[in-house]
């Protein structure tokens, strides 16, 4: 097991635990509004201080966590299942639906999760399901092209060649011979999108437009805090750092995942 | 486009506005005639500007001259004459005299009229002119407080022929006559040239209304206002005094912020009970906590500025033992519960939980009720349904309020009703002072309400913005005011770099573009323009979609929820909304195809104003992070290839891994703590427009550039070197190595030139990350770009603006895109030979 791997794998483990966690228990209950132990530095009692309101930001970064990993996990889910079967079915056909599958993707590329949001928050509202959809409807064409970049050569093996003399049509091969074999691939791709998706979803929690309180979120959490940061710099660092080292942690496990499936590649 | 283009060059060469003062409030006022409404906003705007009255208060009460120059009371004090002064106009021509005065004064004091203060003139019998100058009160009987009533906001002065109109075209002999009134938007005031004092030294003034904490925050970081008379988040003033960019005036309002005790429950009519609570609050705890440390503890009900304050905090100290101890005395039931009853204030809210706990620690439990204006007024102030209260009582001089037995709070004092009658008589200087600190004694022994603190005024201004006046009445007197730099009648415009800049790198753009175009293949420009156009068709059909989608009638968000179906009816054919979707899609694609990107719904202003407006920031801005990028990850990559698996390899690969894992608004956020807050190296956001000369606008754009470039550079970082790290072993390599070319030359000459390719084509798709990324970045620093425009267009429901705004922001990402894939092909022919679209 390589350094990367192990790094990547426990962090962003540790991350899902405390996230699982959040939701049946925190050091202090996520409502609790003391407004005489309000902005308290880290110390006994609070061990990463409190906030504006006087919450224990500990407990408010875990919960943080579980949301944040929640929508990034569900956004990434959706594009993997949509955009794979996609990928493998143009891959099997290399037609002229491959070629307009490859033009949709073009236009959905053009839209930056960003963009997507906002249009989506303008239609459906904001809230954690427009930010699910909009980095989710983001991912399908990525997923699509990887699946299909993956799975194309694949069709020129033998032993596919051998199961399409067999008489298997191509659904099958796809499911038994092909996805098997990209699947690594896709594991990999399956970890990048995720901390890119945990990025997406900050962004759109600190502008507004992702979870909406008092659902807690790291991006509420950054942007409440910067009004602050004068009197408590604390409280927009560790936010922050959360992200920061959530996405690091699936982007390690992307890392070593990849440079274990494929040791001839430089690990980058 | 051509339209917008155009827009865009009158952009490059707009001089600089004429001298405005942009001024915050926190709530717009109802009408804009004081003598009819009650509403402090209105003397805000008005008073002292618009309006004047005989004489103005000084910041200690007393009277001093306006439009009476001079004035004299008889011996027995039953006559009040006044000389006028001479020469004054309304802003209509009304000529200002005696008649005039008298019309005035007749007019608030009547039997049934509507001026709020009309209590306050019952002293006087009658009124004579004499003559134009000189005004005669008779009085009926003495009354030492009827001067300063007169420097009221009730009391200004007002022309005959105009009465009816005040309420929304005030005339008035004021340094600043009316202009225009927007509602729910803003006011404007212009210099009147033919004021009797001293002309207003600016020409005009904008009055806007922002009660929101958040929303005024912003305004004031984005540098929308110049002044912000009563900044409604003390929370944020540290944030805001640590930005060189700004100044704070900071000094005590005409509120007196109580804890207002129900005096006809019992046992809160129990003078024991009462000196209990007085010895639970701990005020210094309170001030800190409600108000982080601005305010003024009080003992008693009057302003710390008066000349007759006296400082009684030390009759009522922070005491629990002692509250215990009377509490014990009174036999205070331990199951009693009082309702603290809060208004939808900040202060209310903190203030409220924090006296709450206090008051629970020497045992008296309290059960907070949060209420809205309508409510408290319904169940507190009118039906006295309410055992203790948190509010601050604005006016000016109100201690008149504990002789009124029907008072809200129920208090009944024959002492005190002797000591203000003895004060309606007194008129000598000495004698109301001691008269007033006798009151203020009596109120403080007998413990009838928690007096907390002076609510605190903060002003919030721009550094170097002098002669703001603040008068007794808490209103802004802005004729004095001068902004900094504008000394002269033209403003200085330092816009010539910018300018010159901005036209160098358009030209240069475009020799580059004709040069890429020549020598691209026609046949593949060709495809490349069709895809192009495809995938903008197909966009603006994905936008339009969702954005109609959008639950709501967009003329009833703009109109308001009480809009009458005629108004919404009349907006809707006006907006074409009654038409079918495919309809208003075809009509919007025509529009747009001839430059017009529709009307915004919230600012009223053709779209592509507003556009032309705030490209200046947002191009330049994922320009320079372009740049920044570009020559941070340039060389990092160059060092790390040198020696691949080296140790400088593995620091660039380290932190590239970190830069791509870190938000860039959480960069944003701690390098404008540590550049503009820490250091003060740097304003903390807000953009001074580029007339203000290259340096500034650089300066300010600085941080969000830095902010946007880092991932960017990390992710270059990462890819140029993998790109050269492949190319390592490549065979033409070797043989430049072999013929003796240094380690550096090979890189530069003959690696880098063929991994451009890959990295030409990742800056493209970056591009449009980096113009997405720049509407976060500028909600970080309040920048004033499209980024900013598109989120207050999502959050204000502006559908016009919304989808227009996205459609060109992913016309321009698709664009750059496929700019970036023409270089790519110029850069590396054997693109071209393999043909077709990449």
């Amino acid at each position: 097991m390589n350094r990367r791997l192990l790094a990547g794998a426990l962090l962003a483990g540790a991350f899902t635990a405390l996230a699982l966690l959040s939701l049946v228990w925190t050091p202090a209950p996520l409502d609790l509004i003391d407004i005489t132990a309000r902005l308290q530095p880290p110390g006994a009692g609070h061990w990463l201080g409190t906030d504006h309101l006087g919450r224990d930001l500990l407990s408010l970064l875990m919960r943080g966590a579980a949301t944040s990993l929640g929508v990034a996990a569900l956004a990434v889910s959706l594009g993997a299942l949509v955009g794979v079967p996609l990928g493998l079915w143009a891959a099997a056909r290399a037609s002229w639906l491959d070629e307009l599958l490859m033009r949709g993707n073009d236009i959905v590329f053009a839209f930056p999760p960003l963009l997507l949001a906002v249009l989506l928050s303008t239609a459906l509202g904001p809230g954690a399901v427009s930010a699910i959809l909009a980095v989710g409807v983001f991912n399908i064409p990525v997923f699509a092209r990887v699946a299909r970049g993956l799975a194309l050569p694949l069709w020129q093996r033998d032993f596919v060649l051998a199961a399409r003399m067999a008489g298997k049509g191509q659904g099958r091969i796809s499911r038994e011979h092909v996805l098997p074999n990209v699947a690594g691939g896709l594991v990999v791709q399956l970890s990048l999108q995720l901390s890119l998706a945990l990025l997406a979803e900050t962004g759109l929690s600190y502008i507004g437009l992702g979870t909406q309180p008092p659902q807690p979120s790291w991006g509420r959490m950054l942007a409440d805090a910067q009004t602050l940061t004068a009197l408590a710099p604390t409280l927009a660092l560790f936010p922050g750092l959360a992200v920061a080292l959530a996405v690091l942690a699936f982007h390690l496990l992307a890392d070593g995942l990849r440079e274990r499936l494929d040791p001839h590649r430089e690990a980058r | 486009m051509t339209r917008l283009l155009a827009l865009l060059l009158l952009v490059l060469w707009l001089p600089a506005p004429a001298a405005t003062l942009r001024v915050a409030l926190q709530l717009e006022p109802p009408l804009l005639d004081p003598t009819v409404g009650a509403a402090a906003p209105i003397g805000e705007v008005v008073y002292g500007n618009v309006f004047e009255g005989l004489v103005s208060l000084a910041e200690d009460g007393s009277a001093q001259p306006r439009l009476a120059e001079r004035w004299l009371l008889s011996p027995d004090g039953l006559t009040l004459r006044f000389t006028l002064r001479a020469g004054v106009r309304f802003h209509d021509g009304t000529p200002f005299d005696a008649e005039v005065a008298r019309f005035s004064l007749d007019r608030a004091r009547t039997e049934g009229s509507a001026n709020p203060q009309r209590s306050l003139l019952a002293a006087i019998a009658a009124i004579e002119a004499p003559d134009p100058q000189t005004l005669v009160l008779r009085l009926q009987r003495r009354d030492g407080g009827l001067l300063q009533s007169l420097g009221s906001a009730a009391f200004v002065m007002v022309a005959p022929a105009s009465v009816a109109t005040n309420p929304t075209a005030p005339n008035g002999t004021g340094p600043w006559r009316f202009a225009a009134w927007q509602r729910g938007n803003r006011i404007e005031l212009a210099r009147f040239e033919g004021y009797w004092g001293e002309r207003a030294k600016l020409e005009r003034l904008q009055y806007r209304f922002i009660a929101d904490p958040s929303a005024a925050y912003a305004a004031v970081m984005a540098g929308d206002v110049d002044l912000f008379a009563n900044f409604p988040a003390p929370e944020h003033l540290a944030q805001i005094r640590a930005d060189r960019r700004f100044e704070l005036g900071l000094g005590l309002s005409e509120g007196e912020t109580l804890l207002s005790i129900n005096h006809r429950r019992a046992p809160l009519n129990q003078l024991a009970v009462r000196r209990a609570i007085a010895a639970a609050i701990d005020r210094q705890a309170l001030i800190d906590g409600a108000m982080f440390g601005y305010g003024q503890a009080i003992g008693s009900h009057f302003s710390p500025r008066h000349a007759a304050y006296v400082d009684l905090t030390g009759q009522s100290p922070h005491d629990p033992a002692r509250a215990r101890a009377l509490l014990a005395e009174a036999a205070w039931p331990a199951d009693r519960v009082l309702s603290l009853k809060l208004p939808p204030t900040a202060y209310a809210r903190r203030g409220g939980e924090i006296l709450a706990a206090q008051l629970a620690a020497v045992g008296i439990r309290t059960r907070i009720e949060n209420l809205e204006w309508a409510q408290w007024l319904d169940q507190v102030f009118v039906r006295h349904d309410f055992d203790l209260t948190v509010i601050v009582h604005a006016e000016p001089l109100d201690y008149g309020i504990y002789g009124r037995d029907d008072y809200y709070f129920g208090y009944r004092s024959e002492r005190v009703k002797a000591l203000l009658r003895q004060l309606g008589d007194q008129t000598e200087d000495a004698d109301r002072r001691a008269t007033l600190q006798a009151l203020q004694r009596q109120l403080s022994d007998d413990a009838v309400n928690g007096f907390l603190f002076q609510y605190p005024r903060l002003l919030v201004q721009r550094a170097g913005l002098a002669g703001v006046r603040v008068n007794a009445v808490g209103s802004l007197e802005l004729a004095g005011a001068t902004l900094p730099g504008a000394a002269t009648a033209a403003a200085a415009d330092h816009g010539a770099g910018p300018r010159a800049l901005a036209w160098a790198v358009l030209a240069a753009l475009g020799v580059g573009l004709a040069v890429l175009l020549r020598r691209a293949e026609p046949r593949w420009l060709l495809g490349r323009l069709a895809s192009l156009l495809l995938t903008l068709a197909v966009a603006s059909v994905l936008i339009f979609a969702l954005v109609q989608v959008a639950p709501g009638d967009p003329a009833r968000h703009v109109l308001g929820l009480q809009a009458d179906e005629q108004a919404v009816a009349a907006l809707r054919a006006q907006l074409g909304l009654d038409a079918p979707a495919a309809t208003r899609y075809l009509r919007w694609m025509a529009a747009l195809l001839q430059g017009e990107l529709g009307e915004s719904l919230t600012y009223r202003l053709p779209v592509q104003q507003l556009l032309a407006e705030r490209l200046p920031l947002t191009l330049p801005l994922a320009g320079l992070a372009l740049l920044l990028a570009v020559s941070l990850a340039l060389p990092a990559a160059l060092l790390a290839a040198r020696r691949p698996g080296g140790a400088l390899d593995r620091a660039v690969s380290a932190a590239s891994q970190i830069g791509v894992s870190v938000p860039d608004f959480w960069l944003g956020v701690m390098g404008a703590w540590l550049f503009a807050v820490v250091l003060r190296w740097v304003p903390a956001g807000g953009f001074p427009g580029w007339e203000a000369g290259l340096a500034e606008g650089l300066q300010a754009l600085a941080l969000p550039a830095l902010a946007l470039a880092l991932p960017q550079a990390a992710i270059l970082t990462r890819v140029l070197r993998g790109a050269l790290a492949e190319l390592a072993s490549a065979e033409f390599l070797r043989t430049a190595r072999a013929k003796g070319a240094s380690r550096w030359r090979t890189l530069w000459r003959h690696a880098l030139p063929n991994a451009a390719t890959p990295v030409l084509t990742l800056l493209g798709l970056q591009t449009a990350y980096l113009l997405a990324g720049s509407v976060i970045v500028e909600n970080v620093f309040f920048l004033p770009g499209v980024g900013r425009l598109l989120f207050q267009g999502v959050t204000a429901h502006d559908i016009v603006l919304v989808q227009s705004l996205v459609l060109v922001l992913v016309a321009l990402g698709v664009s750059l895109s496929a700019l970036v894939e023409l270089a790519a092909r110029a850069a590396d022919p054997r693109l071209q030979r393999r043909g077709g679209g990449a």
